[in-house]
C-alpha cells in the first residue's frame, strides 16, 4: 500500500524543486493534510500536505536536497518501519550516468540551465558571478544566461560552496543540462571546464525537457506492401511499370516472353535486359490456337478479262478490282460483306450486298474488312504464302495464260467448309464471270 | 411610380443645402428606383441570369448618407448593394452590363449583382457574404489613420448582420484605435424571411455603445435627417473621433430577393402597404421640395421621365451588349506584379 | 557566409521591407513589444512605432478582414497568424474576400496583403496547434502560399511575398526558428514559382516541403551509403509550384516520393503526386508515394506525436523499396 511521495510540479517552466525542510521525521505518524515538507519554487516555498495517512517512510531525499519534480522521495506507509524498499531513484538523475566524464563531477547539489522560453533549446552563459571555491547563498546570482530574448540572471539555489562549474562563460548549454555543482562543504578541488568536456552530456530530467523530434526509428507510411513478386496477374494482364513498357515498346521486345519464362511480375526497366537475353524464342507468334488455311485454284483469265471489257463498254464500269471485289464479297456466302482491294499500292474498301453488281458500294473508310484481295495479276510473284493475317486473304496472281487464285486464313476466322466455298466460288466467277451474273 | 404628394410631410428640418445639392440627393434616390424596378424587370422577364436583391424602399439611407460623402472617401456595401453603387456615383450602363454579366459591366461580368464594385468612386464593393464586408470597411478606415489620408469609409450591413461575430470583433478594434469608419445598420425589419426582433436580441445601438462607440437611432426613411446626420458624423470623423454607429429604421418593399414573391407567411401585404403609401422616402422628400420651394411639380415630372429614359436606353444597350470572351474566364485570378519590383536593389 | 537564424532572417526581411515601403504595417497578436510568442518580431516596434506594430484583439476573423480592407485601399499589411491551425478562423476573410476580390472585380481591385503563420508538429504542444494547413489554402484560385525550408528562403520569399501584389500565405516551421543557415548580408529575394534542387541524384526524387526538406536530405544521406543516389527538391512555394523542375527530375529519375507534413489524405502529397503521374507517366518505373503526416489528429504523447510525422528512416526506406522493385502503395 505504501504511498508514493513525490516532489510535486509546482510551476510551468520548473524541472526540479529544493527540499527546504521535513516538517516529518522518518518514523513519524502521518495524517492526510498534515504538512510533510516545504520545497521552494523559482517562485516562493510551498508547504506540501500528505496525500494519506500512515507513517513516514523511505526517506531517502535530504533537506537542502534538489529533486527532480516527479521522482519519489519517501512513502507514506502503513506501518513505521515502511516497506523495506527504496523509493525509485530516477534512472535519469542528471550527472549520474555520464560515465566518462561524470567520475570528475564532485558530489553536491546541481546547478542546471534553466527552459527560460517557448523556442529555447540552449542558453547562452554570459558570466559566472562566482569562481570555483567561493561560498554561495541560496539567493545569490549565481550566473548571467542570454535567451533569445534578452539576458537573465539566474539565482544558485543552494548554500554552499561552488566545486565545479560545467560550462564557461560564453558556451551555451542545452536547458536542463548541468552546468554546476554546489557542495555542502568547501571542495578541496574546485575547477571550471568547458561543456564539451562532458561527454555524456544532455540528461533527460522526467518532465519538461523536450526529446529532439525527428529521431524515431519508426516509418509511419507505407507499412503494407503487397507481396512483392507475382507470377502472373489474376487475371492474364501484364503488370509492367509505364517506362518499361514504353522501352520494350521501343525496342521491340515483347513482355510476354518474361511471363512465359516464369519471370516475377511486376516489370520494371532492368527487367528489360532479362528479357533480353532470353533464348530466342521459337517461331510461333501470332495465333497458337490451331493451323493456317491455305487453299489454292487455278482458272484461266480470258472469261475475266473479257468481261471486263464487256463491263467497260455495256455498263461504263472500268474498274475491274471493283468487279473482283464484288466477286470476292459474294462469294463468302453472306449479305453485307466489306473487301477491302490492294492493287497497285493502294487499298480501296468496298461494300458488296448482294450477288449483283449493282450492290456494290465503295465502304465507309472507317469499316472493318471482312476480306482482303490482293490484286497481283501484274506484279512478277508467281506464288504467295505470307501466312494469315487478321482477315482472310484472297490473292489473284497470273499463273501462265490463266490466274492462280489462293485463300489464306487463320483457322479461327473461317471454317473448312467455309473457305472451300469461298474460293470455288470466287474461282467460278473469275473463270466465267458472266453465267454467274446472269 | 411616385405619385404627386398627397399628405403634409411633417418634416422639421430646414433646408441647409443648395437646392442643386437636394435635386442631386432627390435625383439619386429615384434613379435608385427606378434601377431597382428595371432590375426586377429583368429578372421577371428571365433576361438576367441569377438573382438580385432590390433596395427599393430604402433609397433614403444610401443616399443620405452618400451624399455626405466625396469621391475619396470609401463605402462598402452588401448583397442588397445597387442603392449603394448608384448612390456612391455609378452609372446605370455599366451597372446593368453587370448584372446581365456583360463585359462593359463594372466587373467585366465577372462579380454580378452580388460583387458589383466601382472603386473609382470609392465603392470597395457589394458583398455576398453577410456582414463580409465589416472587416473590409474597418480595414480602410486604419489604412486612413495609418497613412494620414482624411477619407472616411462607411460600412453598410443589415440588422441581420448583427448577429455575425465579425462585427464585434471589428467595432472592437475600431473603438480601440479610434477609426474613421461609420457603422450603418440598415434595420428593414427582417432579416431574409424572419423578423428581427426574432434575431437580434436587445438593442442593436447598445451593442456599439458598449464598446464605447457613439450610436444612434434615426428614421431611415428621411433623407434630409439622414444626411444631416451623416455630415456631422462624417465631419467627426475626419477631425479623428471615430468610429460612430447608426441605426437607420427602413423598409425593403421587395422580398429578401426578386424571386421572393409569395411572402405572406412572413409579411402582410397590409405592412407592405403601409410603408409604401405612408412612409415612402422618394414621395416624403418629393414633398418636402416642393413644400420648401426648391422644386415644382411639373419640374420633378420631368426628372422623373428622364431618369425613366435613361434607364430604359441602359437597359437596351445592356441586352445588346456582348458578353465578355471565354478567353477571360482564367483572367484576373491573380493581380499581376511588376517584376523589376521583385528584384534586389528596387 | 554569416549564419543566422530563421527566426533572424524572417525579422531582417520585415525590417528591410518596412524600411523600403511606408505602406507595409504588421498586424496581429503580441507583435510589438512581446514580439510575438516565438520573438521573431522583437525590435520592429521599436523602430517602425505602434503605428506600424499593432497589437490586436483575439479576433483573429477581424484582423484579417481589416487587413483585407487596408490592401485594398492602398496598404500593404503584414498579419502575423499565431499559430496556422488559426486558419480555420480566418478562411471567409482570407477565401471569399481576399482571394477573390481581384477575379470578382474583373481585375480592378487587388488585395496585396501577406499572412505570416506557422506549421509543424512534434512540438508537444496538442492537436490544435500543430497542425499543418497549407493545403487548405492551397486549393484556393486566387491565394499564393510559400514553405520556406531555411533561413535562407525565410528571408527572401519573406521578402517576395510582400512586394507581390496578391495575398500571400508564407508559413513557417515553429520547430526552425533557432536553426541556423548561410544567408547572405546583402540584399536578395527569392521568386515564386522556382524549385530549388538541393542535392543531385539519379535513382529516385525526393520532394520536400519546408521542414520535410530537412528528413528528405537526410534520407539521401542514409540512401548514399547504400547506393543509391536520392535527388532531392524543394518546390519552395506551392502556389505557384515549379512543375517543370520537378518532372525534369522524375523523367531522370523516373521515380519520386513527395514529403509534406500535411495529413496525407487529400493534400500537397497527393496533389504534387498526381500531377507527376499525369505528366510523367511514361517515364515512372514506380509508383508516386506519397508521405504526409499520419491521418489521425496530431496526439500530445510524445512517443505517439513523433510517430505521426515522416522520418528520414521512413523516407529511406520507401525510396530503397521502390528503387528495388516492389510493389507498395502508399498506406
Amino acid at each position: 500500500m505504501p504511498l508514493d511521495v513525490i516532489m510535486p510540479a509546482l510551476g510551468m517552466t520548473q524541472d526540479t524543486g529544493v527540499l527546504i525542510a521535513w516538517h516529518k521525521s522518518p518514523g513519524d505518524a502521518v495524517a492526510e493534510g498534515d504538512s510533510l515538507f516545504e520545497v521552494e519554487t523559482d517562485k516562493a516555498t510551498v508547504e506540501v500536505e500528505a496525500q494519506g495517512s500512515g507513517y513516514l517512510t523511505d526517506v531517502v531525499a535530504a533537506a537542502g536536497e534538489e529533486v527532480p519534480v516527479g521522482q519519489v522521495i519517501a512513502h507514506i506507509s502503513e506501518t513505521p518501519e515502511g516497506t523495506g524498499t527504496m523509493p525509485e531513484a530516477a534512472k535519469d538523475e542528471p550527472g549520474q550516468t555520464d560515465d566518462q566524464a561524470g567520475a570528475a563531477i564532485p558530489e553536491g547539489e546541481q546547478v542546471i540551465m534553466p527552459a527560460l522560453g517557448m523556442t529555447q533549446d540552449t542558453g547562452l552563459i554570459i558570466a559566472w558571478h562566482k569562481s570555483p571555491g567561493d561560498a554561495v547563498k541560496a539567493d545569490d546570482m549565481l550566473f548571467d544566461v542570454e535567451t533569445d530574448k534578452s539576458v537573465v540572471e539566474v539565482q544558485a539555489g543552494h548554500d554552499g560552496f561552488v566545486a565545479a562549474l560545467l560550462a564557461e562563460a560564453g558556451e551555451e548549454a542545452p536547458v536542463g543540462g548541468v552546468i554546476a555543482i554546489i557542495s555542502e562543504k568547501k571542495p578541496e578541488a574546485p575547477f571550471s571546464r568547458s561543456v564539451t568536456a562532458q561527454v555524456a552530456a544532455a540528461p533527460a530530467a522526467p518532465a519538461a525537457v523536450e526529446t529532439p523530434p525527428r529521431t524515431t526509428q519508426t516509418a509511419p507510411t507505407p507499412k503494407k506492401s503487397l507481396p512483392a513478386k507475382t507470377a502472373t496477374a489474376a487475371d492474364g494482364r501484364i503488370l509492367a511499370s509505364p517506362k518499361a513498357r514504353r522501352l520494350a515498346l521501343e525496342r521491340g521486345l515483347d513482355l510476354a516472353r518474361l511471363v512465359e519464362h516464369g519471370h516475377p511480375q511486376p516489370y520494371h526497366v532492368k527487367d528489360l535486359d532479362t528479357l533480353e537475353n532470353l533464348p530466342a524464342a521459337t517461331a510461333q507468334t501470332l495465333s497458337t490456337a490451331a493451323p493456317a488455311r491455305y487453299l489454292s485454284a487455278e482458272v484461266p483469265s480470258n472469261g475475266f478479262d473479257e468481261f471486263a471489257a464487256w463491263a467497260t463498254k455495256e455498263a461504263g464500269l472500268t474498274d475491274a478490282g471493283a468487279l473482283m471485289a464484288a466477286f470476292a464479297g459474294s462469294s463468302l456466302g453472306r449479305s453485307d460483306v466489306t473487301v477491302a482491294l490492294e492493287a497497285f499500292n493502294t487499298t480501296r474498301l468496298y461494300a458488296v450486298r448482294g450477288r449483283w453488281l449493282g450492290d456494290l458500294t465503295e465502304a465507309d473508310p472507317d469499316t472493318a474488312p471482312d476480306l482482303r484481295l490482293r490484286d497481283l495479276r501484274f506484279g512478277r510473284l508467281s506464288a504467295v504464302q505470307t501466312g494469315p493475317e487478321n482477315t482472310p486473304v484472297l490473292s489473284v496472281l497470273a499463273s501462265g495464260e490463266g490466274l492462280k487464285l489462293t485463300l489464306e486464313c487463320a483457322a479461327e476466322q473461317l471454317d473448312a467448309s467455309v473457305a472451300i466455298t469461298l474460293l470455288s466460288d470466287f474461282a467460278g466467277r473469275m473463270e466465267q464471270p458472266l453465267r454467274h451474273l446472269l | 411610380m411616385t405619385s404627386k404628394t398627397k399628405a403634409k410631410t411633417k418634416t422639421k428640418t430646414k433646408k441647409t443645402l443648395s437646392t442643386a445639392d437636394y435635386l442631386r440627393m432627390y435625383t439619386q434616390m429615384v434613379r435608385i428606383r427606378t434601377f431597382e424596378d428595371n432590375a426586377n424587370q429583368l429578372y421577371l422577364s428571365a433576361k438576367m441570369p441569377g438573382l438580385t436583391h432590390m433596395y427599393s424602399g430604402e433609397e433614403a439611407v444610401a443616399v443620405g448618407i452618400c451624399e455626405a460623402l466625396n469621391d475619396n472617401d470609401h463605402i462598402t456595401s452588401t448583397h442588397r448593394g445597387h442603392g449603394h453603387c448608384v448612390a456612391k456615383g455609378a452609372n446605370f450602363t455599366e451597372m446593368f452590363c453587370e448584372l446581365l454579366g456583360k463585359e462593359e459591366g463594372y466587373c467585366r461580368g465577372k462579380g454580378g449583382s452580388m460583387h458589383i464594385a466601382d472603386q473609382s468612386h470609392g465603392n470597395l464593393g457589394a458583398n455576398a457574404i453577410v456582414g463580409g464586408s465589416m472587416g473590409i470597411a474597418t480595414g480602410s478606415a486604419l489604412r486612413a489613420k495609418l497613412m494620414g489620408h482624411d477619407d472616411v469609409t462607411v460600412c453598410f450591413f443589415g440588422d441581420g448582420a448583427t448577429a455575425q461575430g465579425l462585427l464585434y470583433e471589428v467595432m472592437n478594434m475600431a473603438a480601440l484605435w479610434n477609426l474613421p469608419v461609420i457603422y450603418a445598420c440598415e434595420n428593414n425589419g427582417y432579416s431574409e424571411y424572419t423578423k428581427t426582433e426574432e434575431i437580434a436580441a436587445g438593442s442593436i445601438t447598445a451593442r456599439a455603445e458598449a464598446f464605447g462607440i457613439e450610436a444612434f437611432n434615426i428614421d431611415g426613411q428621411d433623407v434630409v435627417a439622414v444626411n444631416e446626420l451623416a455630415q456631422k458624423l462624417v465631419a467627426r470623423c475626419r477631425n479623428n473621433e471615430g468610429p460612430f454607429f447608426v441605426e437607420l429604421m427602413t423598409y425593403r418593399y421587395h422580398g429578401h430577393h426578386v424571386g421572393d414573391i409569395n411572402r405572406e407567411y412572413y409579411r402582410s401585404k397590409q405592412e407592405e402597404a403601409d410603408w409604401k403609401e405612408n412612409r415612402d422616402p422618394i414621395i416624403r422628400f418629393r414633398g418636402w421640395l416642393v413644400e420648401q420651394g426648391i422644386a415644382t411639380e411639373d419640374e420633378i415630372e420631368t426628372l422623373n421621365q428622364e431618369i425613366k429614359q435613361d434607364a430604359k436606353t441602359a437597359v437596351a444597350y445592356a441586352e445588346a451588349a456582348a458578353y465578355p470572351d471565354v478567353s477571360e474566364v482564367d483572367m484576373h485570378v491573380y493581380a499581376e506584379t511588376d517584376p523589376a519590383t521583385l528584384r534586389a536593389g528596387n | 557566409m554569416r549564419e543566422i537564424t530563421l527566426s533572424q532572417a524572417v525579422n531582417e526581411a520585415l525590417v528591410e521591407e518596412m524600411r523600403r515601403d511606408p505602406t507595409t504595417f504588421i498586424l496581429g497578436e503580441d507583435v510589438a513589444e512581446a514580439g510575438t510568442p516565438f520573438k521573431v518580431l522583437s525590435g520592429l516596434v521599436e523602430e517602425f512605432g505602434t503605428g506600424r506594430v499593432i497589437d490586436t484583439p483575439i479576433s483573429e476573423p477581424g484582423f484579417v478582414g481589416i487587413a483585407v480592407g487596408a490592401a485594398l485601399t492602398g496598404a500593404r499589411p503584414i498579419v502575423d497568424l499565431m499559430f496556422g491551425d488559426f486558419l480555420y478562423l480566418v478562411m471567409d476573410q482570407l477565401c471569399n474576400q481576399a482571394a477573390k476580390q481581384q477575379y470578382m472585380s474583373g481585375g480592378k481591385l487587388s488585395v496585396p496583403m501577406v499572412v505570416r503563420t506557422n506549421l509543424g508538429a512534434t512540438r508537444r504542444s496538442g492537436a490544435q496547434h500543430s497542425q499543418s494547413l497549407h493545403a487548405l489554402v492551397a486549393h484556393i484560385p486566387g491565394l499564393k502560399v510559400a514553405l520556406p525550408s531555411s533561413a535562407y528562403e525565410a528571408k527572401g520569399l519573406m521578402k517576395t511575398a510582400i512586394r507581390d501584389n496578391n495575398p500571400v500565405v508564407i508559413i513557417e516551421d515553429k520547430l526552425m526558428y533557432q536553426d541556423k543557415a548561410p544567408v547572405p548580408e546583402e540584399e536578395y529575394l527569392i521568386p515564386f514559382g522556382v524549385a530549388n534542387i538541393k542535392r543531385e541524384g539519379s535513382d529516385i526524387t525526393l520532394i520536400g516541403t519546408s521542414s520535410m526538406v530537412q528528413v528528405a536530405e537526410a534520407a539521401a544521406r542514409i540512401l548514399e551509403a547504400e547506393g543509391i543516389s536520392a535527388e532531392v527538391i524543394d518546390p519552395r512555394t506551392i502556389v505557384p509550384l515549379d512543375e517543370e523542375t520537378l518532372l525534369k527530375s522524375v523523367r531522370k529519375t523516373s521515380r519520386a516520393i513527395v514529403i509534406d507534413e500535411g495529413h496525407q489524405n487529400y493534400g500537397i502529397t497527393g496533389e504534387i503526386a498526381s500531377r507527376l503521374n499525369e505528366k510523367a507517366f511514361y517515364y515512372l518505373d514506380a509508383p508516386v508515394l506519397r508521405m504526409g503526416a499520419m491521418d489521425v489528429p496530431i496526439p500530445f504523447s510524445p512517443v505517439l506525436e513523433d510517430l505521426t510525422v515522416p522520418t528520414p528512416e521512413g523516407v529511406a526506406e520507401n525510396a530503397r523499396r521502390l528503387c528495388a522493385g516492389e510493389m507498395i502503395h502508399a498506406a
